[in-house]
């Protein structure tokens, strides 16, 4: 049979399910008889088409109710949850990695700073060199903007492939200019850092921060922990530091410095009735921010870490001493001023004083003679008690890591030892020792520790008596006369009523003492109607220079920078001047001739 | 459908249950949009935070003690104040404005000296208004025209002896003439 139904099976047709094609239906026809078989089967084939058909939006809508199901889900968490999480860590941004440090009156002496530092990242390009240029055009193109940078040193870390720092702290304008460069093996990314908004000054009180992130030398040190603990991220840390009266002492320090060319200078600002330190330098100074090979030896502090004999300046302690153990009863009683054999050993004055002197002029001409025998007479154990008692024979009470331990004369002090003992020889004590100790000879003769953290008024301690206030009155009216008259006329404010007294003694040395390496000294204290602060100058081997003239000796060197200091900073702590007010002396007054003062 | 009370009363339920949870997913929304707005409105804060940090510092540095002193010596020259440039309390402040005394010397006065014509003193009490007329009137450099005219003598005369004639006028009423408040544009 030649003509027969020609179809193609539907299993023959190469549908895939799910394709969504509908099957071709190539059906020629020659004859037209109906056959029945092939009529059936056409619907099924659409039926099935349509079920595949369906499922498959079913799917698409169900993948779509998931996803809407999914949003709805997140969105009502978020309605909820919200973004709590996410503002704790956004506050988080704000704490410093490390606790500020303020003066007493909230200035910034330490603080976290972002800088960016240069970075050279040799995998930012994925292949090839890490340049584009060649190392050479980029080391001189970053040399055009840090004029510093050695090029050929920038060369050869460019070219060895080592991702390292080309430069740490850059400012944001070069940081855009090294962008401009165009060069991604340069990264500049955000770093912090500690920094000191004032420089060098107070910078041994602060101390600094080392490559990891320790806390070194001054209060960094002392504070380290405190510093990096929550707790004191999150709050200042309040030094009894006062920036303005430190920068005023450092000024006055350092031109006195430069005027006597001194190898080294110290000072300190104490608050007589808290013990508080206001202000401690030790010049020459270092710059905290960069600490260097070069600036190293500056770290060391005068005032806290090193002795020296302070000479004449131990006179009014054991004037002190002798008239609270009643030994002097009668301060215009005079005592032979010649010199003194003692055991072998001739103790001399600067000059000739005459044949006697009383205790006014002893302080005010400073005579070594006659405080030697008041010291005699009061005996080794009591000078020695009232030195224990100030504090003399251990480490300065202050919180500094740093502390030198005094030269104590231990043991009973034999009878030389106790006079050379009562003009400041024999023992050696820091500056702040000789702070601490005027404090207590001024304020009612209460001894108390000294402290860099500022002390509120219910924390001040109750400290010591050394001295009844009696003795104090008397030693204050002293103090004044030895300025007014005496050997400390260069430290005078006026308005001020500053007293105090000088002190230069030898640098002990190989053989004996340097008569021309001095340590000149001015422990001073104002207004000495009502003494608030000491005030202490000290000089690391003057020079006699013209604007010294030609002396070495405190009076010409410490003394002046006493007085200069004092006007800067008395307005500042609240110490008016005033010339009509000054401390009652009429009564020791007849004991010093009237030419004293014309000398 | 057969429409029964309790069906069109759970029908009704339904559909407020509907706007209800609508709504109150669109108050969600809402509060989330401003939640994220409030989120990202404090990182700003914090950033800006960050920002004036930066400025601090920056003046900090710039002000420290040794950058004053620097200006200090290069620019002022001030030295710390001596006694006399203090004063004491209110007390002696007020004693330097008080009247001088009768029989008193006469005070010395410096850089005095008044135009011919100027009658000091007219301007019924008050004294700044003779100055206006010494002071030079700017000039531009470029046009030569004068940047701010300047009232003449007599025209500051004038208007005071207007003043002096209004206020005659007001003195009648007295409330009013206490509350006037002398501005430093009537001074000029």
């Amino acid at each position: 049979m030649a003509s027969l139904p020609i179809y193609e099976a539907p299993g023959a047709f190469p549908v895939k399910p799910g394709t969504g094609v509908r099957p071709r239906l190539t059906i020629a026809v020659s004859n037209p008889a109906p056959i029945s078989t092939g009529r059936h089967k056409v619907p099924n084939l659409r039926h099935r088409a349509l079920v595949v058909a369906k499922w498959r939006s079913l799917w698409v809508l169900l993948g779509f109710a998931l996803l809407g199901i999914c949003a709805l889900v997140r969105l009502s968490y978020l309605g909820f949850a919200g973004a709590t999480g996410q503002s704790a860590d956004i506050t988080s941004l704000l704490l410093p990695a490390r606790g500020m440090i303020v003066d007493r009156n909230g200035t910034p002496l330490a603080r976290d700073f972002r800088v960016y530092s240069l970075w050279f990242n040799p995998k930012a390009m994925t292949d090839g060199s890490p340049l584009i240029s060649s190392p050479r055009e980029v080391a001189e193109k970053l040399h055009a903007i840090f004029p510093d940078l050695n090029v050929a040193e920038l060369t050869r870390k460019l070219s060895s492939g080592e991702p390292g720092y080309l430069r740490k702290s850059i400012l944001p304008e070069q940081a855009n200019r090294v962008h401009a460069l165009g060069e991604p093996a340069l990264e500049f990314p955000q770093e912090v850092t500690r920094f000191y908004p004032q420089g060098t000054t107070a910078a041994h009180v602060l101390g600094f921060v080392d490559a990891y992130g320790n806390g070194k030398v001054g209060m960094e040190e002392v504070f380290d922990q405190r510093l990096k603990s929550a707790d004191g991220r999150s709050q200042t840390t309040a030094l009894s530091i006062d920036v303005r009266v430190q920068g005023a002492l450092e000024d006055e320090l350092g031109r006195g410095m430069q005027l006597s060319q001194a190898k080294g200078a110290a000072g300190v600002v104490l608050d007589v009735e808290t013990g508080e330190i206001l202000a401690l330098a030790s010049l020459p100074s270092f710059d905290p921010n960069k600490i260097d090979r070069a600036s190293t030896p500056n770290i060391f502090n005068r005032v806290t870490n090193q002795v020296y004999e302070l000479g004449s300046t131990f006179k009014p302690f054991t004037v002190a001493s002798a008239l609270d153990a009643g030994t002097i009863t009668n301060l215009g009683r005079r005592w032979p001023a010649g010199p003194l054999h003692v055991a072998g050993f001739t103790i001399h004055d600067s000059h000739n004083f005459g044949a006697s002197l009383n205790v006014p002029e002893t302080l005010i001409h400073s005579s070594n003679v006659v405080t030697a025998q008041i010291a005699d007479e009061l005996g080794g154990a009591r000078l020695k008690r009232t030195m224990e008692l100030l504090g003399m024979n251990e480490r300065p009470h202050v919180e500094l890591p740093a502390r030198g331990f005094p030269i104590w004369p231990s043991g009973v002090w034999p009878r030389l030892r106790t006079m050379t003992v009562a003009y400041g020889h024999g023992i050696a004590v820091t500056p702040l020792h000789l702070a601490s100790g005027y404090a207590a000879l001024v304020n009612g003769g209460i001894w108390r520790p000294a402290t860099l953290i500022k002390r509120s008024p219910d924390q001040i301690p109750q400290g010591r008596r050394v001295f009844t206030a009696a003795t104090s009155a008397r030693i204050r009216q002293l103090l004044r006369m030895i300025v007014s008259f005496g050997t400390g006329r260069k430290a005078d404010a006026p308005g001020f009523r500053v007293g105090g007294k000088t002190g230069s003694a030898e640098k002990p040395g190989a053989g004996g003492y340097q008569r021309h390496s001095l340590i000149a000294t001015f422990a001073a204290a104002f207004p000495m109607d009502h003494p608030r602060y000491v005030v202490i100058a000290m000089m690391d081997e003057p020079q006699g220079t013209e604007a010294t003239s030609f002396q070495r000796t405190a009076a010409w060197n410490a003394a002046p920078v006493v007085s200069r200091v004092v006007p800067r900073i008395g307005p500042l702590l609240g110490i008016m001047p005033d010339e009509t007010r000054d401390i009652d002396i009429s009564d020791l007054r007849p004991l010093v001739p009237a030419g004293a003062d014309k000398e | 459908m057969n429409l029964t009370r309790d069906r069109v009363h759970s029908i009704g339920w339904m559909t407020v249950l509907l706007v209800c949870g609508a709504l109150s997913l669109a108050l969600m929304l809402r509060v989330n949009a401003v939640k994220s707005e409030v989120a990202s409105s404090e990182k700003h804060i914090v950033y800006l935070k960050r920002d004036i940090d930066f400025l601090q510092t920056e003046f900090q540095t710039r002000s420290n003690q040794q950058q004053l002193k620097a200006l200090n010596d290069l620019e002022f020259g001030y030295e710390a104040p001596r006694a006399e440039q203090y004063i004491e309390g209110e007390r002696q402040l007020a004693a330097l404005g008080k009247p001088a005394a009768p029989g008193a010397p006469a005070p010395i006065r410096y850089a005095s000296a008044d135009e011919i014509g100027d009658t000091p003193g007219e301007g019924g009490g008050n004294g700044g208004g003779n100055g206006g007329g010494q002071l030079l009137a700017m000039v531009s450099p470029v046009t030569g025209a004068a940047a701010a005219k300047t009232k003449s003598t007599s025209e500051a005369v004038r208007e005071d002896e207007a003043e002096g004639k209004a206020l005659a006028r007001e003195a009648k009423d007295l409330g009013k003439r206490l509350a006037r408040i002398e501005t430093a544009g009537d001074a000029q």
